[in-house]
Parts: structure tokens; sequence; C-alpha cells
């Protein structure tokens, strides 16, 4: 059953195993994909019309339509592509830099501070493909794949056999959950799961830190000595551990130095070797920040001048529109209304919008241009990294019937 | 579940043998592992003295239509198609050591009991469950390592 | 004579933490404008005892209210197994976003899972439509 296998596009794990079977131009059926996968990969193939103030539009039209406003604007803000494959990043880092534009994506406000961290070398990380292969301790933490990821559990950081781990995972691996709450991945954790209270985080890191040093792990929230010891105890024999850092607790952290330091000092105490990889949810997002590193030397968040980038949280989304300081938008791939806060996502409705996305949106909705391109991993093509930084190669399943963000930027570029 | 203690209770206890089992007991023990169903007691499915206790085991079988021979049920609607099943099922991993054992897609075309189909976690082969046929164990691999208990033996 | 009805509603003050829930992400997929994307998002999840306190039930909808926002979402009983009186879930989604509060400190990053805000019962007011 070695069959023809595509990539999954519906989160950062890029999983490069699905089986599908087609019906009608359409993915009828779909093998060893997630629920979400399978949702992704079948409704991809639904269609939205290209739209110029509200109305359906020739693509030649809307092209001319988004130079125009980019052109009228002095401070653009070009923000998404989180879904958008590496060769659409790279158009979009230049048509930034031909536009002076602020150009930022949605890892200003997840896990973009973890990899600008991991990129400038700051921890030791390691591929999942290692995790597979050689991992005894995993820690989600802050994290609850179940549901973001869900085959994180069952293809790389749990379940699976791997090279050094031949026995299963009952005798050869220890999955732990520190969370706030009884997540669906802490579940599968059973006795390991340790609940903190909400922003209890960094003294918790600070707590194990002490346990693995030899002293008494205090918190103020009196969490019992005894089972951060167990903890500690855990971690210490570790021959090869990972912490895997999601979201609940990047924003319980005031700065990154505790996690770093825990990776540091595990590093020091433990038998074998620390890692820590950041759960990326978008497929690539951690794509759009290595791409942007690579071009300026910052992950996101950024504001080109002739050619240079300035960098910085006044760059980021929020505090743009919070100041009001663009005044046009061109957002691909993703849907600002509905995922930022609305007592400042309110300011994007005062500037015309240029929305870029395969499926109709709030943003879209708004929108003076509207573009429905092709869904990547399904109607088209390209390359993208996965979140522990593996780059992956898709070929679409079906034909396009639609442009791609890609493109679409080229063409936007050429009418500037 | 109830046990084969308590279901022996509900019996006629009369060992008549036309069930083709040695005993009640052992007719209890065959009601348990499905080889056997409560119609297959003629005496306490067609005499009236044991109408109401016919009800009531019939009652605890009834709610595993739709469940496997081994008495394996997945809700469907629980299941997140995240896999886990599938890859910690030992009959899986020993006939698919480098497909779905690793985490993969599967690779040979062995007896497999779960894939992952449309998302959704599909029992198939299930003879070869290690909780069925004559050296069943109560293996519990699909279960614990749900994180939302879509898989279920009744 | 119904004393109650000369009461205020009681009103309970919470810290709202978000998260994600794999059927929601599905149903946004699928349709963001659906039916089953609201019912999977609008939605908030307390302490038994909290709902209690409140005098509504299971599927009952409540008003979730600070100063950035309004809205009306179904309740629901946690089941969580560790009591968690004041604290609330909700899936992380634009209901949740119309609670979060602008002030991020010039930092970029709003408070997305810390939200503080109070719940009433909504007297079986309809849930909040999405939209801008």
């Amino acid at each position: 059953m070695e069959g023809n296998y595509y990539v999954c596009t519906g989160c950062g794990l890029l999983c490069d195993d699905i089986e599908v079977e087609l019906e009608k131009d359409a993915v009828s059926k779909v093998y060893t994909a997630c629920r979400v996968g399978v949702a992704h990969m079948k409704e991809g193939s639904r269609e939205a019309v290209s739209q110029v103030d509200g109305k359906p539009a020739e693509e030649a039209a809307a092209i001319e339509k988004a130079a125009e406003i980019l052109k009228n604007a002095k401070n653009p803000l070009i923000f998404g592509l989180g879904t958008s494959t590496n060769e659409a990043q790279k158009k979009a880092i230049e048509l930034a830099k031909k536009l002076n534009a602020t150009l930022d994506d949605t890892s200003s406000f997840c896990l973009g501070p973890v990899v600008e961290a991991l990129l400038q070398e700051k921890f030791n990380t390691c591929t999942l493909d290692d995790v597979r292969h050689k991992g005894d301790v995993m820690i989600f933490w802050g994290a609850d794949p179940s549901d973001s990821h869900p085959r994180h559990l069952s293809k790389f950081s749990y379940f699976p056999r791997g090279e050094q781990k031949q026995r299963g995972w009952e005798e050869e691996r220890t999955a732990i959950a520190i969370d706030i709450r009884k997540s669906h991945t802490a579940k599968i954790c059973g006795s390991n799961f340790f609940q903190i209270p909400p922003g209890g985080d960094t003294e918790f890191i600070n707590a194990l830190i002490d346990g693995v040093s030899g002293k008494l792990p205090k918190t103020s929230y009196k969490f019992p000595p005894k089972r951060l010891l167990e903890l500690a105890n855990i971690l210490k024999g570790a021959k090869f551990g990972t912490i895997f850092m999601g979201l609940g607790l990047l924003y319980s952290l005031e700065s990154l130095d505790p996690i770093i330091k825990l990776v540091e000092v595990l590093n020091e105490k433990a038998k074998g070797e620390f890692h820590l990889i950041p759960v990326v949810g978008h497929y690539n997002m951690r794509g759009f920040n290595e791409n942007l590193f690579a071009e300026t030397g910052y992950v996101n968040c950024v504001k080109f001048e002739n050619g240079e980038a300035k960098h910085g949280p006044e760059y980021s989304t929020v505090e743009a529109l919070k100041a009001k300081a663009v005044d046009a938008a061109l957002i691909i791939g993703s849907d600002p209304l509905a995922s930022l806060p609305r007592s400042i996502v309110k300011n994007l409705l005062d500037i015309p919008i240029i929305s870029i996305d395969p499926c109709e949106t709030l943003t879209s909705r708004k929108a003076k241009v509207y573009f429905s391109t092709a869904v990547t991993g399904v109607e088209c093509g390209g390359s993208a990294t996965r979140m522990d930084g593996v780059e992956v190669k898709f070929d679409p399943i079906l034909e396009a019937k639609r442009p791609t963000d890609e493109e679409i930027l080229t063409k936007i570029m050429e009418a500037l | 579940m109830t046990s084969t203690m308590e279901l022996y209770q509900l019996l006629p206890k009369t060992n008549c043998k036309e069930c083709g089992k040695n005993s009640c007991m052992a007719f209890a023990a065959a009601l348990m592992a499905r080889e056997l169903t409560p119609d297959d007691c003629p005496p306490m499915k067609n005499d009236p003295k044991y109408k109401e206790n016919y009800e009531t085991v019939s009652g605890m079988f009834s709610t595993t239509e739709g469940a496997t021979e081994t008495g394996l049920i997945v809700h469907e609607e629980l299941c997140f198609g995240c896999g886990n099943c599938v890859v910690a099922c030992p009959v899986n991993v020993a006939n698919d050591p480098y497909g779905v054992g690793s985490g993969k897609a599967p690779k040979s075309t062995g007896k497999l009991i779960l894939i992952i189909e449309d998302g959704i976690v599909k029992a198939q082969n299930v003879d070869e469950c290690r909780r069925f046929g004559k050296n069943k164990i109560l293996c519990t691999g699909c279960i614990v390592t749900c994180p939302v208990e879509a898989i279920e033996f009744v | 004579m119904d004393f109650g009805s000369f009461l205020a509603a009681p009103e309970i003050k919470v810290k709202i933490v978000t998260y994600r829930d794999i059927f929601q992400n599905k149903a946004m997929i699928e349709d963001r404008f659906g039916e089953e994307y609201k019912n999977t998002s609008a939605l908030i999840k307390m302490d038994s005892a909290d709902l209690k306190q409140m005098s509504v039930k299971k599927g009952d909808t409540v008003i979730v209210k600070n100063s950035f926002g309004n809205i009306v979402v179904k309740v629901e009983e946690s089941g969580y197994e560790t009591p968690h009186k004041g604290i609330a879930y909700m899936p992380n989604s634009p209901w949740s976003n119309m609670l979060v509060s602008d002030e991020t400190n010039g930092t970029g990053v709003p408070k997305f899972k810390d939200i503080e805000a109070t719940v009433t019962s909504a007297k079986g007011a309809k849930v909040t439509d999405l939209e801008f």
C-alpha cells in the first residue's frame, strides 16, 4: 500500500503521509489525516469569487484597484502569510521593500519571540524526527497539541516507534503536561499532569530549576514540593528531553529568560540533552520567520525604508493599528477582524483593505479588493517550513482553478 | 458493564443445556464474550416467568448494536482522528512496524485493526484484536491513548 | 411573592482563559459563518458552583461583558474535576476577542488568554451574531 502521499497544510505539523481519493475534481476521501486536516483538504475546493467594492470583479480590474490603493498609501501594512508558501512569503517581502511598507505576520502576537530566540541560537532545539527516534521525556507546556496539532503525539512525540525507541511508549517514553487546565493532552499524560494557577508559570520554572539543582522548590501558590521534586527527578533522568512550548506558557511569561535558563540548567543537570520546540500553529509561520530573518535579521515587526528594515514592537500589526500608523492593509491568508481584539482591530475599518484568501472571511467582507486564491497544498504546490525547521515540499492534489497568492502578489507588484 | 456473575443471577439457573453450553454460568460467560446472544436461551426467551429478566438481559446487550465482535465501539462523533490508538495498538505495530507503528500512514497490507479514514478511526479485522479469541487479554492500548474516550469496549 | 425579581441579577466576576478546540477549528475551516462554528465558539465554560450562583443551567445564554465589549454566549459546565470558581474558559474566537483589552503596554501582544469580565444570566437572549 506504498501510496501516493500528499502533504496536509492544515497546521504546523505538515503531515506528509496523506492519501486521498478524488471524485469530480474534488477530494472525496482522505486517509490518515486528522479531523482538521480532512476538513482543510476537502474544503479546499470550495469556490469564492474575487471582488472589488463587494461586487464580483475580473482579476485584472482587481489588480489595478489593489495597485492603486497601495500606490496611494504612505505606510501600507502587509500582514498574514502564515498560510502561504515560502515562495509567496519571499514575494511579499520583496513587495514590502518596494512599497516601504510595514510587514508583520501573526507570529508577533503568537510564538514569534520563541522562534526569534531559536534562530538566534539562544536555546538548544531539535527536530520532531529526533524526538521520534530518541525522545524519552517530553513536556507539553501551555500547549494542547491534541486539539491544535492532533497527530503530534502519534506521529512524533509520544506513541510511535523510532530508531532508538523500539519498545513502545509505555516502557520508553514519559509525557508530561504542565497547564492551567486539564486539556486533552494533559488527560493522556495521566498522573504526569501538573496543574498550575493562571500566571504561575514563571514561579513553576524557577521552582523546577531549584528542584533539579538540589534545592527545595517553593512557589507562592504552594505547589506540593514533593510533586515538584518528582518532576525534577524525571527531567534529571532524561536522555533526550524536549519541552514543547505553547502559547499558554509564552503569554504567561514576562520574558523568555526563565524558560531559556531552565533548558540550560537541564542540559547541565540531566543525564542527556534537553531541547525546546515552539508548537507553531499555522503551517508556515516558522517559514515566514525564517525567510524574513534571512533577509533582515528580524522575524517579524519590520518597516522598510529605502531597502533597510527598521524593527520594533511599534511595527507589530497590533501596535501599528492601535496607533493608526498605517493607511492601507494588504492581508494575505489571515482574518484579523476575527483573530485580533475588536478594541484594536476596529481601526482597520478606517483604511482600505486588500484581502487575499482562499475563503470568505470577516476581513474579506470588509475589503475594498478581495482575491479568491488557491489553497496551498490542495490547489497549488510549493514549500513550507515545519514547526521544527524542516523544509517540506508539496504538490497540489487538484488542478487549480484559482490563482495562487504568489501569482496575485507578483501581478500587484508588476502593476505598481 | 456487568460482570459474568451479575449476568448469571438473571438467568434461569437450571443448567438445561438447551443453549449448547454445559451450565447457565457457561452461558453467561458466552454472553459476555459475545459468542451467544440472550435469544440463544430458549427458556428465558419463551417462558413468561423469565420475561422481565429476559428484557433486562436483552437491554444490556442491545446497547452494543454497532459494536464489533470484540465489543469494540467507536464513538465517531468524539473522535479527533489523532491516530494515537492506531499507532499504539500492539497488533497494528506488530503487523506494520514501519508504517503505523512508526507513526506513519499504513505501509503494509497486513491486518490492521485500526486506521484513520476521513478523520475518524475505523475498526476492521477485529478478530485480530487481543481482546478476541481464545487467548484474549484485557489490552487497553487504544483506550488509554485516546484523548476523548472515543473507543469503548462493552 | 417572588423576591428574586426585586434583586439585581446575580453577577459573577470572572477571569477568562481562552483555549483551542479541535471541533471549533474544524467548523471554522468548513464555514466560519455557519451555525456549527457559532455553536462551538460562542460559549463559556464555568464552574458548576458559578452556574448555580447565577441561577442558570447548562445551555442557557449569559451576558459576558467588560469595558471593551458585551456579548451573549451559551454557558456550559467545564466538567473539570478541580473546582475553579471565578475562572472561566472560552474557545479563542471572534466572540472572545470582543472582550480582549486594547492595553498591550506597547508590546504588540494583546492579553488574549487573560480577560476580566462579569457574567450574568441573559434571560434567554440570543447568542451574539458574528458580524462587524
